[in-house]
C-alpha cells in the first residue's frame, strides 16, 4: 500500500506548494456574477474539470509519468515546455512555475526522493519546472500505478477548486462537501479517459475561463493569486 | 471572395470527389530598401495576386485568394510562408474565408510561418466564418527567430449568424503553435462541435459566436504598453489582453464579427509601432 500513501502525501492540500492561495479565475467568475451559489460552482468547477484540467494537463501528467519512468529527459522537457505555453493568462503561468519551483525544492531536500538513485539529478536538471511535471515526477520516482496517480492528481485540483468557492462564494463546508461528493464521482471515468486520450486530442481550448482568469489580473480587490 | 478567377492551372490537382489538393509557398526577402516576393509556387487554387506596397518598399502585402471562395469536405490546403533575414511581410485576405458543410469528410487547412532574423511577418485574414456541418482542422505553425516580429489574428464565427444559422452540428478542430528560437511561447489546441456544452458554458464560449485571438511577439511590452492595449474598449462583447513570456495574447468573445474586427485592429494599431516600429496604418482591404 506503499503508492497510495505516498499518492495520499502528493495530493494532500498540506502539500507545501501554495496551491491554496490560486483560485484559477474562480474569483473572477465570482466577482463578475458568473457563479452566485452552489449550483454556479459546480457547473464552473465541473466545466473545468471536463473540458481544461481532464482534456489537457491530466493526460500530460500521465504522459509525464512514462517518461520519467523512461528516463527521457527529451521527452519531459518538451512535455514541460507544452505545458508552460499552454497556459492561458500571465497567473496561470505563474502559479504553474511557482508552484512547480517549491515543489522541486521540496523533492531536493526529501530523502525519500532524493535518495532514489538519480532522481533528484533528473529533477534538478529539468528547465523551468512546472508544477505537473515535478509532481509527475515524484508520482513516477514512488510508482504509483498511472491511472491512480491521475485520478489524484484530478482530486487535488478539485478539492482546491471547491475549497476556494467554499471561501469566494461563500458556500458552508456542508455545501463543499456536496460539491467534492458529487463532482468526485466523475474522477474514475475522467482519469482512465486521460491515461489513453491521444496526445493530438489534449484541448486546452477554453476561452471563457482563460478570460476570466486574465480579467483576475486586473481585478481590484482580490484574496487569491489566480 | 471575389478575385479573378484563374481558370484551368490547378485542375488537375483535384481528383473525383477528393477535394482540392492546394499548395501555396511564398518566401519573401529583403533586397536592399525593398521587401520582394522572391518565391512564389502554387499547386491547386490557392494563390495570391501581385506583390503590393501601400506604405511603401519596407512593407510587402500580398492578398491570397482560395478561388472556389470556402474549403470544402475532403480539401487540403496548405500555406507556407517564409520571410527572410530583415523582411517585412503582411499578409491579408480579401474577404471573410468559409468552410462549407461537409458530407462526411474532413477539410483541413496548414499554415507554416517562418520569420527570420530581423524579418517581421504580419498574419492579418479577415474571419473565417464555419458553416453549420462543416468538419474542418486548422493547424497554424510559427516558428520566429529570436528577434524576429510577429503579428498575428484569428477570427472565427460559428455559423452564418447574419441569417440566423448557429453551429448545432459538425466540427472544428483548431491548434496553434508560435515558436520562438525553437522553443515553443504558446500552445492552443480545441476543439468546438457542433451543439457541444463547451458553446454554452460561462467556461467555454459563453454562448458567443465569434472568438477571436491576437497573438504579438516582438520587443517586450513594458507596463505602459500594456496598458494602452487594456484601455482599448470592445464596442460590443468581451476582449482580454495578458502578456505571457515571449508574447502578448489578446481574445474576444461576443456575437459581432464586426466588433471583433474593430477591437483586433485597434489593438494592432497600438501594438504595431511599439512591436514592429512602423505606424499602425489599417490596410485598405480591410476598410469595406
Amino acid at each position: 500500500m506503499l503508492p497510495l500513501v505516498r499518492l495520499l502525501q502528493l495530493a494532500s492540500p498540506a502539500l507545501p506548494v501554495g496551491a491554496y492561495t490560486y483560485s484559477q479565475g474562480l474569483e473572477w467568475a465570482v466577482e463578475s456574477g458568473t457563479v452566485r451559489d452552489e449550483a454556479g460552482a459546480a457547473q464552473w468547477i465541473e466545466d473545468l474539470l471536463h473540458w481544461g484540467v481532464s482534456a489537457f494537463e491530466a493526460p500530460l501528467v500521465a504522459a509525464a509519468m512514462m517518461a520519467w519512468e523512461a528516463g527521457n529527459a527529451v521527452e519531459v522537457q518538451r512535455l514541460n515546455e507544452d505545458f508552460l505555453a499552454s497556459r492561458e493568462s500571465r497567473e496561470l503561468r505563474q502559479e504553474a512555475e511557482q508552484m512547480g519551483h517549491s515543489l522541486v525544492r521540496l523533492l531536493r531536500d526529501l530523502h525519500e526522493f532524493a535518495a532514489l538513485p538519480g532522481w533528484r539529478a533528473r529533477l534538478m536538471d529539468l528547465e523551468t519546472p512546472s508544477f505537473p511535471l515535478a509532481w509527475s515526477a515524484a508520482a513516477a520516482a514512488w510508482q504509483i500505478p498511472r491511472e491512480m496517480a491521475v485520478t489524484g492528481y484530478l482530486w487535488a485540483w478539485l478539492e482546491n477548486q471547491v475549497m476556494a468557492a467554499v471561501k469566494l462564494v461563500p458556500l458552508g463546508q456542508s455545501a463543499g462537501q456536496r460539491l467534492l461528493a458529487r463532482l468526485g464521482a466523475h474522477l474514475p471515468t475522467l482519469a482512465q479517459a486521460a491515461v489513453s486520450r491521444p496526445e493530438r486530442e489534449w484541448t486546452n481550448f477554453l476561452p471563457g475561463f482563460a478570460m476570466a482568469s486574465v480579467s483576475h489580473e486586473t481585478q481590484y480587490s482580490r484574496l487569491f493569486r489566480s | 471572395m471575389n478575385a479573378p478567377i484563374d481558370v484551368g492551372i490547378g485542375a488537375e490537382a483535384r481528383s473525383g470527389q477528393a477535394g482540392w489538393n492546394a499548395r501555396l509557398t511564398l518566401g519573401f526577402e529583403r533586397r536592399g530598401e525593398r521587401t520582394v516576393l522572391a518565391q512564389r509556387r502554387h499547386q491547386g487554387p490557392l494563390r495570391v495576386q501581385k506583390a503590393l506596397y501601400p506604405e511603401g518598399e519596407d512593407v510587402c502585402q500580398v492578398i491570397l485568394v482560395h478561388p472556389p471562395a470556402g474549403i470544402a469536405g475532403g480539401d487540403d490546403l496548405q500555406i507556407d510562408v517564409t520571410v527572410g533575414d530583415g523582411a517585412k511581410a503582411q499578409i491579408t485576405t480579401p474577404g471573410a474565408g468559409k468552410w462549407y458543410r461537409s458530407a462526411g469528410r474532413l477539410a483541413t487547412l496548414t499554415q507554416r510561418v517562418v520569420v527570420e532574423a530581423g524579418g517581421m511577418c504580419e498574419w492579418v485574414p479577415q474571419e473565417s466564418i464555419v458553416f453549420d456541418g462543416a468538419l474542418g482542422s486548422m493547424l497554424t505553425e510559427v516558428d520566429l527567430a529570436p528577434d524576429a516580429v510577429y503579428l498575428g489574428m484569428e477570427t472565427i464565427c460559428l455559423g452564418r449568424t447574419g441569417s440566423g444559422e448557429r453551429l448545432t452540428r459538425g466540427s472544428l478542430r483548431m491548434e496553434t503553435r508560435l515558436r520562438r528560437a525553437g522553443k515553443t511561447l504558446w500552445l492552443e489546441r480545441g476543439r468546438i462541435d457542433g451543439g457541444s456544452g463547451l458553446m454554452h458554458s460561462p467556461a467555454g464560449l459563453d454562448g458567443a459566436t465569434v472568438t477571436g485571438t491576437l497573438l504579438a511577439v516582438g520587443p517586450p511590452l513594458d507596463a505602459d504598453g500594456l496598458a494602452r492595449c487594456r484601455a482599448i474598449e470592445t464596442e460590443s462583447g468581451q476582449g482580454t489582453v495578458t502578456c505571457l513570456p515571449g508574447v502578448l495574447v489578446a481574445r474576444y468573445l461576443g456575437a459581432s464579427s464586426e466588433s471583433a474586427r474593430r477591437w483586433l485592429l485597434a489593438l494592432w494599431q497600438a501594438l504595431r509601432p511599439m512591436m514592429a516600429g512602423r505606424p499602425g496604418i489599417v490596410p485598405r482591404i480591410w476598410n469595406t
